[in-house]
């Protein structure tokens, strides 16, 4: 009985102390700098991409990457970057899509402490600000105003400038779909012979959208076009149309960049889209936090408006379609601020 | 050897009947739906002044009959439940798994499968499986349908995220979605197929021992088993046919967008309950039928393209949605045959 205790705390005692060995075999080499995002999941082919982006820089600079996935949990997120910095002894960079805005405060926090650069896509609260830590780089995210602008542009464009649109608009409580919203009010500032005779709210959602446009149809038989805040509703919009049998006639616009949109684009039932790139938004983010901890960016020099901004997304219309759908073969990730829009206040 | 209490309580029911008799009340109750009728016609009389007339427009109204379709048949489906005096959350996660179900088995751009029309049966089958376990989880498990429909359909909404992989599915066959938007007489299609359904259930619900028994559960399910109904039978058995309806919706759902996703079902079951309740279908069980559920569908449909014809501003029609549906409530509620306000 007593030798049994004694195996079994002596088995105990081995297993908590192997990995103590096995950290201590890894640092005798002088390891190299390891890439890693931390996103939501690798099941949508969205986020999937950022995994595509990291990889590609990482084969770029011969140094490993590893993928963290939060599936939908902060405090996970939280973990695990941690658990990283351990684990590398903070020879580690980070790009970061925050699983909700407010997870940015105790990471920036950790990885201050830590002295660990990284930087942010998409989720940030407006009030904090990057330029309060020293190593978060930069906080970037897509420009809605000017993604807005170009799909309405284009669509106005197809009718010639002249006439009637529907415009479908998202979660209204969505700072992303009220910025879109602005841009093609703006364009709509620019033509006064286009009129926006209706806008719905369709929540993002392809079944409100399809049905909030067929309502809007019924009252507004003579429209030109619909412009819509992604593709989701505009693919709803899209089917409406064809229930009346007008596709193809009323071209669609939306924001994503989803292949069933190309789709339309190529057959001619939409006129654009704004292709959301996570492929270069994971290596430029990783490019960037790398840059600045190799040296070559000076994080307390850095302008304003490098360590917050919008930048720009690919715009895409029938010109460029099939290319977009092949995919890009390589990015540029040596020009670091190339796909600045205008800067986040 | 009758009590006192319950001579008294006869003569109380005459005194009641007498009182509803005149004319007018005659007629009102001689129609199961007369208080929806009558809000319908309060809806389309504010809606045609405010629109000078193109609500009543035929091809308003046509419109408003093909939307209505889908929605109606998710009421029809739903106040089976509701009438046994249970409840069924779960639309949303069986629409879910019977649409990604059928856009990956009908001719698509993700796999190779092309099952064509057995589609029908076999999200028919599925969603009735779906519904069998709620129906097991209620009666056998003795679990609150509300919280046990619920897991059902964070569950489901679940397994059809994960084998979409969260991502849409394009389909390659037209042919669903040209039934859907096809009409007959000059009457969409799809909204006949709902009429049908309808038709169908209110036979089951008015001329079956099987409707029979649905309203004693409804009334009170302790008496009906003492009177020797099968309630656990009845109970599995509907919440069955339930889910066998969603199934049919969720493809009616691909269908319509020619395309497949779980969150496409994902704004369905707040439509679904709201044409229950204005429809007059009590919550507490054993009130209101397929007439009650076409009704509220047709309400609520309206309403919703009302606001949009009237142009009401999209940052008030939440607003203006919640005060029509309370009113309509309000005012097509039956009180008597509703004995307790839950």
């Amino acid at each position: 009985m007593k030798k049994r205790g004694l195996l079994i705390i002596a088995l105990a005692m081995l297993v908590l102390v192997t990995p103590l060995f096995a950290q201590g075999g890894k640092e005798a080499a002088a390891s190299p700098t390891t890439l890693s995002i931390a996103i939501r999941t690798l099941t949508n082919p969205y986020q999937a991409n950022y995994k595509v982006g990291a990889d590609m820089l990482g084969k770029l600079e011969g140094l490993p990457v590893v993928t963290l996935t939060c599936e939908g949990s902060s405090e996970k997120q939280l973990n695990d970057v941690r658990a990283l910095v351990a684990k590398t002894n903070g020879n580690v960079v980070f790009m970061i899509d925050p699983n909700e805005s407010p997870n940015v405060i105790p990471l920036a926090r950790e990885l201050d402490a830590a002295g660990v650069y990284w930087v942010s896509w998409w989720n940030k609260p407006e009030d904090v600000k990057v330029w309060n830590y020293k190593n978060w780089v930069s906080h970037i995210s897509f420009d809605g105003i000017s993604a807005g602008e170009f799909t309405a542009e284009t669509l106005f464009k197809s009718f010639g400038y002249e006439g009637k649109i529907i415009a479908l608009q998202g979660l209204l409580s969505n700072s992303i779909a009220q910025d879109r919203f602005v841009g093609l009010q703006n364009i709509l500032k620019k033509h006064p012979k286009v009129q926006m005779v209706a806008f719905e709210a369709a929540d993002w959602d392809r079944t409100i959208a399809y049905e909030k446009t067929r309502n809007m149809l019924v009252a507004h038989p003579d429209i030109k076009g619909i412009w819509a805040a992604n593709d989701n509703m505009a693919l709803g919009a899209l089917e409406a149309l064809r229930a009346v049998g007008r596709a193809g006639q009323v071209l669609v616009t939306g924001v994503d960049g989803t292949t069933e949109i190309y789709e339309a684009i190529k057959k001619g039932e939409a006129a654009a889209t704004v292709y959301n790139d996570s492929t270069y938004q994971a290596g430029i983010g990783l490019a960037i936090a790398l840059a600045a901890k190799n040296g070559e960016l000076d994080v307390a020099k850095m302008p304003k408006e490098q360590r917050q901004f919008f930048a720009e997304a690919t715009n895409v219309d029938i010109n460029n379609v099939d290319e977009i759908m092949k995919g890009a073969s390589s990015y540029d990730f040596e020009n670091l601020f190339a796909s600045f829009s205008r800067p986040m206040n | 050897m009758k009590t006192k209490n319950s001579r008294r309580l006869e003569n109380l029911f005459a005194l009641r009947s007498k009182v509803s008799a005149s004319i007018v009340g005659k007629l009102y109750h001689s129609i199961p739906i007369s208080g929806q009728i009558i809000s319908l016609g309060i809806v389309a009389l504010i809606f045609s002044v405010g629109t000078n007339g193109q609500f009543l427009h035929i091809s308003n109204i046509m419109t408003v009959l093909g939307l209505s379709a889908i929605p109606m048949i998710l009421c029809l489906a739903v106040h089976q439940v509701i009438i046994l005096g249970a409840m069924d959350l779960s639309l949303e996660g069986i629409v879910a798994i019977t649409a990604v179900s059928a856009g990956l088995l009908l001719k698509n751009s993700v796999t190779a499968n092309d099952v064509g029309l057995w589609i029908i049966p076999i999200v028919m089958l599925i969603g009735g499986l779906a519904g069998l376990v709620n129906g097991l989880l209620n009666t056998k498990l003795r679990m609150p349908s509300f919280i046990s429909t619920l897991g059902m359909s964070w569950t489901l909404f679940g397994v059809a995220i994960m084998i979409s992989k969260g991502s849409s599915i394009p389909l390659r066959d037209l042919r669903f979605q040209k039934v859907i938007i096809s009409e007959f007489l000059g009457i969409p299609t799809v909204f006949i197929l709902a009429i049908l359904l309808g038709l169908v259930l209110y036979i089951m619900q008015n001329k079956t021992k099987l409707g029979k028994h649905m309203y004693a559960i409804g009334g009170n399910e302790i008496l009906a088993k003492q009177a020797g109904v099968k309630v656990d039978r009845i109970k599995i058995s509907i919440f069955g046919l339930t889910g066998m309806i969603y199934g049919l919706a969720g493809l009616l759902l691909v269908a319509r967008l020619n395309s497949s996703a779980a969150r496409y079902g994902n704004n369905l079951l707040f439509p679904a309950m709201t044409a229950v309740a204005v429809g007059g279908v009590s919550l507490s069980g054993g009130v209101g039928g397929a007439l009650n559920a076409v009704i509220g569908t047709i309400i609520v449909v309206a309403l919703n393209n009302g606001l949009v014809l009237m142009q009401i501003n999209p940052y008030m029609q939440s607003a203006v949605n919640g005060i029509v549906l309370i009113s309509a409530v309000a005012l097509t509620i039956d009180r008597n045959k509703i004995g307790i306000i839950k």
